[in-house]
C-alpha cells in the first residue's frame, strides 16, 4: 500500500495538535530550552576562560559551544515528542488516533512533523542569543545548511528513540527512560574542549560515541572548514535506520496492547 | 457475508490478557446489517474488551470476527475506515474546543479540506454543542463530553458504529436524545449499531436484538420480546393484610403458578398460564375472605433473563469493585464500635 492523500492528512492533524498544545501550554515547551540556554548562558559567562587555554585553537569560543548546543537542543526537542507521545496514550487521545488513522505509521510521522516545526523556533532562539553572545560565524550559506540539518538529524535521532520507549511504556513514567540516555551521550561527548585535548577514560568513549561525530561535523560546518562529514551523515542516517525499526515496532506494540 | 454488507460476524472470539483473566472467552454473535445491537453485562462481563476487539485496538487471542465483511485481525486499515467508535472513556484533549476536535478527527480520517468544517459544524450542531463549540473540552461536563465523542465518532459517516456505554453518567434527558440519535443513524442512515450497556432499560428499549454477556460468555442472545417470553410467563405478587393469613394466602397462590423470591413480607408466584389467570386469583381471594393490601402483576424484565441465566441479577452482579463495596450500615467499624 502506497501512502495516500489520508495518510499525510492523518499525520498533519498530529502534528498540528502537537504544536496546538506546545503554543497553548508554555509549560511544555520551555523546558526543552531552559538547558540549551542554561548551557550557552555558562559558556558565555565564566567557563569562556576555557576558550584562553594555550591548546584550544577553535576561532571562537562561543561559535564552538554552539554547535554543541544546537545539537543538545535539537536532541531534547526529540525527546519531548517522546514525553508528548507517552502522555497522549497515557490520556486516551492515543487510542483516538488509532481508531481514526487506518495506516497508524501516519501517527509517528505526524509527530516527527510537528517536532520538526518546533525545532525551527528553538533555532531562532538560541542562535539569536548566540550571536548576541559574540559568536561569530565563518561557515557559508551551504556550510550553515549541512550544520542545521546534522542539528534536524539529532533531533529525529532522539524522537525515534524516544518514542519507541513512548509506544512500549505508553506513560510518562519512561521519561526518564527516555531522558536519560540521550543526555549521557550528549556529555560523553567533548563538549568543552575539542577532542584531540580529551585525556583519561573519557577520550575513547568519545571517540566511539556517535554524537562526537555529529558534533565534530557541526564544528567543522560552522568554521567554514568542514571535515568529517560523511561520518557525521553516515552515522546519523544510520542510527535513523535502526531506531525507525524500533520506534515502529514499538507502535506495533502499542498497537496489540489495546 | 459480502465486503458491501455493514453486518457483524463473530466467531469463538477470545481474549486472554497476559497474567490477567480470560475476558473474553468465546463468544460467537451476529448482528445484521442497520441492526442496533445491544451488548448487556455487569461490570467486569468483557464488554469493552469485546468492543476494542471488534474496533482493532485489540488483537484477538483466538477466534476470528469480521466487521462490514472485513477481518479484524487481517484488514484492520480497511476495517477502520468503515467504523466509528464512542469508548467508554472517551477520549478528548481537555485544551481543545468541541471545533478543534472536529478539525482534527475530520483531518484524521482524511475528509477533504473543503468538507471539513462544514461536517464538524453540521455535527456539533446535531448534538446540541453549537454554543459550546468554542470552549474547551476541559471544560465541558460530562454529558457533553460524551455527545461530542459521538459527533467525533460519525464524522466519517461510518458504516458500523461501536458504542461503549453511551449513556452512562447521563441525566435522563440527554438519555433519551441520545437513543433518539441512535435510533435515526440506525433507522434513517442504515447504520449498524453496536452498543453495550449495563442498563436494562436501554438494551430493552433501544436494540432490536441483545446479547447477555456474563464473565467473558454470552448468556443468551435474541430479541428482548423473545428472551422475556423464554423465560416466560408474568408474576403476581400479593401482600396479605392479614399477616397471619399468609399461610392460606400462600396455598391459594401456589394453585396458579411457582413460588419466586419476592420481596419483603409479600408472596410471588410465576403464573402457569399467563395474565388471563389474574381475574381466578383476585376470585379466589375473595372468596376466601381473605383482604389484599398490595397485589402486583410483574411482566418479566432483562433482569429475569440475566437471573434464569445466570443465577444472579443484573445489578450488582459485576466484578469486586461493584460487588464489594461496603455499604454504611454493613460497614465493619461500625459494628465493632462501642457497645
Ligand atoms: N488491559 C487489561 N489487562 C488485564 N486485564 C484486563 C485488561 N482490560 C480488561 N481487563 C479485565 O478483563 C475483564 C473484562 O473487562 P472489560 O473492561 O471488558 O469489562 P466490561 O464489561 O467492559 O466492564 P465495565 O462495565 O466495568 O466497563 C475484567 O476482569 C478486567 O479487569
Ligand atoms: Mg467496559
Amino acid at each position: 500500500m502506497t501512502p495516500d492523500r489520508t495518510y499525510f492528512s492523518a499525520a498533519w492533524a498530529v502534528a498540528w495538535r502537537y504544536l496546538h498544545n506546545l503554543y497553548t501550554k508554555p509549560a511544555v515547551f520551555v523546558p526543552g530550552l531552559i538547558f540549551p540556554l542554561f548551557f550557552l548562558a555558562a559558556f558565555a559567562g565564566g567557563l569562556s576562560a576555557v576558550g584562553d587555554t594555550p591548546r584550544f585553537d577553535y576561532y571562537n569560543f562561543t561559535a564552538f559551544q554552539f554547535c554543541f548546543i544546537l545539537i543538545q537542543a535539537s536532541a531534547l526537542a526529540g525527546v519531548f515528542v517522546g514525553f508528548s507521545i507517552a502522555g497522549d496514550f497515557e490520556q486516551g487521545m492515543g487510542r483516538r488516533m488509532m481508531l481514526a488513522t487506518s495506516r497508524r505509521s501516519s501517527i509517528l510521522l505526524g509527530y516527527a512533523l510537528g517536532a520538526a516545526l518546533r525545532l525551527i523556533v528553538v533555532w531562532v532562539i538560541i542562535t539569536g542569543v548566540s550571536l548576541l553572545a559574540g559568536m561569530e560565524v565563518r561557515a557559508t550559506g551551504y556550510d550553515l545548511a549541512g550544520m542545521y540539518t546534522l542539528g534536524l538529524l539529532s533531533n529525529v535521532v532522539a524522537l525515534l528513540f524516544s518514542a519507541g520507549i513512548a509506544f512500549r511504556f505508553r506513560s510518562l513514567q519512561a521519561g526518564p527512560l527516555m531522558q536519560m540516555p540521550v543526555f549521557i551521550a550528549l556529555f560523553l561527548a567533548p563538549v568543552y574542549v575539542p577532542q584531540e585535548l580529551l585525556t583519561g577514560w573519557i577520550e575513547p568513549v568519545a571517540r566511539l560515541n556517535p554524537v562526537t561525530a555529529l558534533l565534530n561535523g557541526a564544528r567543522s560546518l560552522m568554521a567554514g572548514d568542514p571535515t568529517g562529514i560523511l561520518l557525521a551523515y553516515g552515522v546519523a542516517f544510520g542510527l535513523i535506520a535502526l531506531l525507525a525499526l524500533w520506534a515502529l515496532r514499538g507502535l506495533r506494540r502499542a498497537e496489540v496492547a489495546g | 457475508m459480502n465486503e458491501e454488507s455493514n453486518g457483524i460476524e463473530v466467531e469463538g472470539l477470545v481474549r486472554q490478557f497476559k497474567n490477567g483473566p480470560r475476558a473474553v472467552d468465546g463468544i460467537s454473535l451476529t448482528v445484521e446489517p442497520g441492526e442496533i445491537y445491544g451488548f448487556l453485562g455487569p461490570n467486569g462481563a468483557g464488554k469493552s474488551t469485546t468492543v476494542h476487539m471488534l474496533t482493532t485496538l485489540l488483537p484477538p487471542t483466538a477466534g476470528s470476527a469480521r466487521v462490514a465483511g472485513l477481518d479484524v485481525a487481517t484488514r484492520g486499515a480497511e476495517v477502520r475506515k468503515v467504523i466509528g467508535a464512542a469508548l467508554q472513556e472517551a477520549a478528548l484533549d481537555p485544551n481543545l474546543t468541541g471545533r478543534e476536535h472536529m478539525k482534527l478527527q475530520t483531518a484524521l480520517h482524511g475528509l477533504p479540506k473543503e468538507e471539513r468544517v462544514r461536517r464538524g459544524d453540521e455535527l456539533i450542531e446535531r448534538v446540541g454543542l453549537s454554543d459550546a463549540s468554542d470552549r474547551r473540552v476541559g471544560g465541558y461536563s460530562g454529558g457533553m463530553k460524551r455527545r461530542l465523542d459521538l459527533a467525533l465518532a460519525l464524522v466519517h459517516r461510518p458504516r458500523v458504529l461501536f458504542l461503549d456505554e453511551p449513556t452512562t453518567g447521563l441525566d435522563p434527558q440527554s438519555r433519551a436524545s441520545l437513543w433518539e440519535e441512535v435510533t435515526r443513524l440506525s433507522t434513517r442512515d442504515g447504520v449498524t449499531v453496536f452498543l453495550t450497556t449495563q442498563y436494562l432499560e436501554e438494551a430493552d428499549q433501544l436494540a432490536n436484538r441483545v446479547g447477555i454477556i456474563d464473565a467473558g460468555k454470552i448468556a443468551a442472545e435474541g430479541t428482548p420480546a423473545a428472551l422475556k417470553a423464554e423465560i416466560g410467563r408474568p408474576s403476581v405478587e400479593v401482600l396479605p393484610v392479614d399477616p397471619a393469613r399468609r399461610k392460606e394466602a400462600e396455598d391459594i397462590l401456589l394453585r396458579f403458578g411457582s413460588a419466586v423470591p419476592a420481596a419483603g413480607e409479600a408472596l410471588s408466584v410465576r403464573l402457569n398460564e399467563g395474565i388471563e389467570e389474574l381475574a381466578a386469583i383476585v376470585r379466589s381471594f375473595d372468596s376466601a375472605g381473605i383482604e389484599l393490601a398490595s397485589l402486583g402483576l410483574n411482566e418479566p424484565t432483562l433482569d429475569d433473563v440475566f437471573l434464569a441465566k445466570t443465577g444472579r441479577h443484573l445489578e450488582g452482579a459485576g466484578e469486586a469493585e461493584s460487588a464489594e463495596m461496603p455499604l454504611p450500615a454493613s460497614d465493619p467499624d461500625e459494628q465493632a464500635g462501642p457497645a
